[in-house]
This record gives structure tokens, sequence and C-alpha cells, in this order.
């Protein structure tokens, strides 16, 4: 599913913030990727969606090869790759529905498809009810969950969540977590990029340990390393 | 392709309704600047107007004897008629010259009076010569100061020459000031709307990132905040409109009385030029906005 082979990205100050960093992962995996700030999970999220470029190096995305991606079609590869952040980024004048049906609008889906799809991941992630409520307006979880929701409109084969319960509470993380779970059961490769010792601990799943950009450790049912 | 369309135009008008402060704000920023235009140009087209009316004020009379006969006045006012730098020449008879002076002191008794005791009309005939072109009056007085006829009795040039001088000095000087005036004005109105424009959007700008992120198209992106600058455009021509007929109409009483006698009229000027004044108006203000909605996007929009 995602191949990457030998990524190395350097920054303007001769940093490498990605450093030979060799991965596969298969379809239908839960990873966790872990390690301290500046250990590079975020720019590897970023290389994944084609926010930055590698300076050496190859990514593949089920068979696409995205190194070398031209910008018009960095739109393409963000419809197939399902992503949410620790800010949630939600348009914030929107209410949960139309930031929702937003990331259908803009790739020109029949409003119909929008009328039938919109309700239906909301009802997934717990938001019926609450369509119309502005992103100030509802929690944190439930921001996320609008986040989820807007990543799952695409019905993406990968869901990167770059630090999704770092602006959550306990119980509102473990919730997101399951939802996660849930979404990675119905066969969405599942990529994890978090440093919450606890969630990983207690995922019991594949954890990619990251530290000064390499990659330190790859255990199948890892636990928080460091 | 429409449905695109109709998309773009649902979010501008949604961001629009949404923001509505900082449209208002953006709007009001637009209208200072065409007021500030507009009101340059009124100025301007005032004093074009004054001078205009002014040198076509300035005519040049030649008193003819008193006993000369109808015949030989005709006669010379059809030879100067004729002569390449002349308008038009008038012909002011010994009695109208006579009704005019009595007009023209109608309210003053002591004149009058002094008119009636002397019982006979001491005015004289005169033809007025109009000159074809202001700038050729000068060459035109020339000409008639050589002209030779034994009817002419004086000949009246001296204070229009120093007056055509003046005038011709102002209305170069007011050119020159104008156009500097309003090039400095129109280049600083246009950076007040260029950066206006660009503050909008840098509030916007996550929202721009976050399109970019769930995979929207630049046009999807840019689009919206270039309708949106069409509206602002259109809204803040439409409102300096209907702010500014108003105000020349209050205006246009004032003109009549200071230029009693000349015909200044800033709202028919507004009227006959709406389509040259506004419509290159809202032209220039959407080139500009759409200019800087395009940079502003472009610097967020970046993959």
């Amino acid at each position: 599913m995602i191949n990457i082979s030998h990524a190395t990205k350097v920054y303007h100050n001769k940093v490498k913030v990605l450093n030979d960093v060799s991965l596969e992962i298969e379809a239908g995996e839960f990873v966790s990727v872990v390690g301290q700030s500046g250990a590079g999970k975020t720019t590897l999220v970023k290389v994944l969606i084609g926010e930055e470029r590698l300076d050496q190096g190859s990514v593949v995305v089920g068979g696409w090869d995205i190194t070398r991606l031209h910008r018009r079609e960095v739109p393409f590869l963000r419809r197939q790759i399902g992503v949410i952040f620790q800010d949630f980024k939600l348009l914030p004048k929107k209410t949960l529905w139309e930031n929702v049906a937003f990331a259908l609008e803009v790739c020109g889906s029949q409003p119909e498809k929008i009328r039938k799809i919109v309700p239906s991941v909301l009802k997934i992630v717990g938001l019926e009810g609450k369509e119309d409520r502005y992103p100030h307006e509802v929690s944190g979880g439930e921001k996320q969950r609008a986040a989820i929701a807007r990543a799952l409109v695409h019905q993406p084969k990968i869901l990167l969540a770059d630090e999704p319960t770092g602006n959550l509470d306990a119980i509102n993380a473990n919730e997101i977590i399951d939802l996660l779970l849930r979404i990675n059961k119905f066969g969405t490769t599942v990529i994890l990029v978090t440093h919450n010792k606890e969630i990983v601990n207690h995922l019991s799943r594949r954890v990619v340990t990251m530290d000064h950009g390499k990659v330190i450790s790859d255990q199948e049912k890892g636990r928080y390393l460091l | 392709m429409l449905l695109s369309l109709y998309r773009i135009i649902k979010f501008s008008f949604q961001d629009i309704a949404r923001n509505v402060w900082l449209s208002l704000a953006t709007i009001t920023i637009l209208l200072l600047a065409l007021f500030s235009i507009n009101t340059l140009l009124t100025v301007r087209m005032i004093s074009d107007s004054a001078t205009t009316a002014v040198k076509e004020k300035i005519d040049i009379s030649l008193y003819l004897k008193s006993e000369t006969p109808e015949a030989d006045i005709l006669a010379l006012k059809d030879r100067i008629s004729g002569m390449e730098r002349v308008r038009e020449v008038v012909y002011v008879s010994k009695q109208s010259a006579l009704e005019s002076f009595r007009e023209k002191y109608k309210n003053n008794q002591a004149v009058l009076s002094a008119l009636k005791e002397l019982g006979r009309n001491p005015l004289s005939p005169s033809l007025t010569i109009i000159p074809a072109s202001f700038e050729e009056s000068a060459l035109l007085i020339n000409e008639l100061r050589v002209l030779d006829s034994p009817i002419i009795e004086s000949r009246d040039f001296t204070d229009n020459t120093s007056i055509l001088g003046k005038i011709g000095a102002i209305t170069k000087r007011i050119n020159e000031a104008g156009l500097f005036m309003i090039s400095i004005f129109i280049l600083t109105s246009l950076l007040v709307v260029y950066n206006a424009i660009r503050v909008a959007i840098y509030t916007h700008r996550q929202e721009i990132e976050i399109m970019r992120l769930v995979g929207a198209s630049n046009f999807f992106i840019y689009m919206p905040y270039v309708f949106s600058a069409f509206i602002y455009s259109l809204l803040s021509v439409l409102i300096i409109i209907a702010l500014f007929y108003p105000f020349l109409t209050l205006l246009q009483p004032y003109l009549e009385v200071f230029f009693t006698g000349y015909n200044v009229n800033i709202v028919s000027y507004f009227l006959s030029n709406f389509w040259a004044i506004f419509g290159l108006q809202f032209l220039a203000i959407l080139a500009i906005n759409i200019l800087a909605s395009l940079a502003a996007v472009r610097k967020y929009a970046r993959v």
C-alpha cells in the first residue's frame, strides 16, 4: 500500500528531518508512528500528502509514485488520502455539515451524492443532530469527529492522523482512537502519528519509532520505547 | 462547469455574509478610495469648466464712430467675420448699447438721471469680436491692431491681453498640478485598496490552507475570492454612485451662485460622462481587487 524507500529531506539549515527512512505499510494495517518533537513524524505525513518533497528516496502510495508529484496532481492525491490534524483544521465559518460537504463539493461531486454521503459519515462518527453547529459551538472531541468525517467522505484507502488526540482530554482521546480502530476494521489503513505513550501501549499494534529523522525501531505489536 | 460556478458563487456569498464586518470594512475602504478620486475629479471638472467659461467670455471690442452709416458698419463686420481667427462678430448698435446700459444700471438712479439729463444717446456703436480659439486670441488682437478702417473710433484690447496671459498661465498650472495630484491620489487609493484586500485574505489564510488540504483544486481556491472581489467592486461603485449624485445635486446651487453667468453644471457633466467615469472606475477597482486577491491567495495556497 505505502512504500517509502530511503526517504531523505533536508531543510535549509542543513538539518536532516528525514534521514534515509524506509518503511513498508500493508493495506489494512494500523500503524503508530511515535517519537519526540522534531523526530520527523509530521514531515513524514507532509511527504505522504504531497506538501513536502523529498530530496532523496521515493514514496509510492497504492502503486502511484508521488515522489515527484506535479502541483496539479496534489489535489487528486489529497482526495485519496484522508488526513486529520491536532488542530482539527475545520473551516470556522462553515457548519459541521458544510465542512464535511466541502471536501466533496470542491471535487465536483453531485448534490445527490453529497446529500447521501455526508449524513452517513456524520452518523459513523456520532455527530447526528449536530450537523448545523459551527465548530466553535462543539467540543474538541466533536471537532475531531467532524474532521474524521470529512476525511472519510472520499472513502480513502489511507487515513493519516497527525496527533489527533493532542488537544483532547483522556476520555475524548480514547473515543477518537476507538473511532480510528473502527475505521481500520472497515479496511482503511490508518497511520497514527502520536507521542501519547498510553494510547500506543494500549493499542498493541505496529509501532514505528522515529528519532532525529531516522526509524530506530519497527515492532509488530510494539510499545512506546522513548 | 455550471455546478462549479454555482458553488463558487455560493462560497463567495457565504463568505461575504458570514464575515460581514470584514466585508463592510473592505467595502468602506473601497468607498473612501472612490470618494477621494471622484472628489478630485469634481474639483478638476470645476476648475476646467471655470477656465473654459472664462475663456469663452473673452471678447474684443471695436468702438465705431457715432455717426457711421449702418451699411459701412455691416461691411466692416463682414470683413472681420472673414478673418481666419474670428468665430463670431456681433454688431451692437447705438440703440442696443443704450438698452444694455439702462438694463445694467436699472437700480442706479443717479446714472439713469445723468443719462436723462444728457438728452441724447452718448454711446457709440461697436463690434464685439469673439475669437475662434482662446489660444489664438493674442494673434487675433495683433491683426485687429493693424486693421485699417476710418470708422473705428477706439480699440479695447489692453485689459484682454493681460487677462489672456494670466488665464493661460493659470490653466497651465492647474493642468500640471491637477494631473500630478490625480496621479498621486489614484496611486495612493489603489495601494490602500490593494492592501485592504490582502489583509482581508490574510484573515482567510487558514481557510485557504484547509481548502488545499481537503483536495480543492486551485480553481476552487482562487475563484471564490475573485468573485468576492467582483462583488466588492460592484457594490462599492454602486454605492458611490448612489452617494455621489445627491452630493453633486447639493453642490450644484452653490456652483451656480459662484459662477453666475457661466454654464457650469457638475451634475450633467457626471451624467453625460457616466460610463466613462464610473465604468472606468469599476474596471480599475476590479482589476486591482482581482490582482490583490490572486497575489494574496497565491501566497497561502502554495502546495
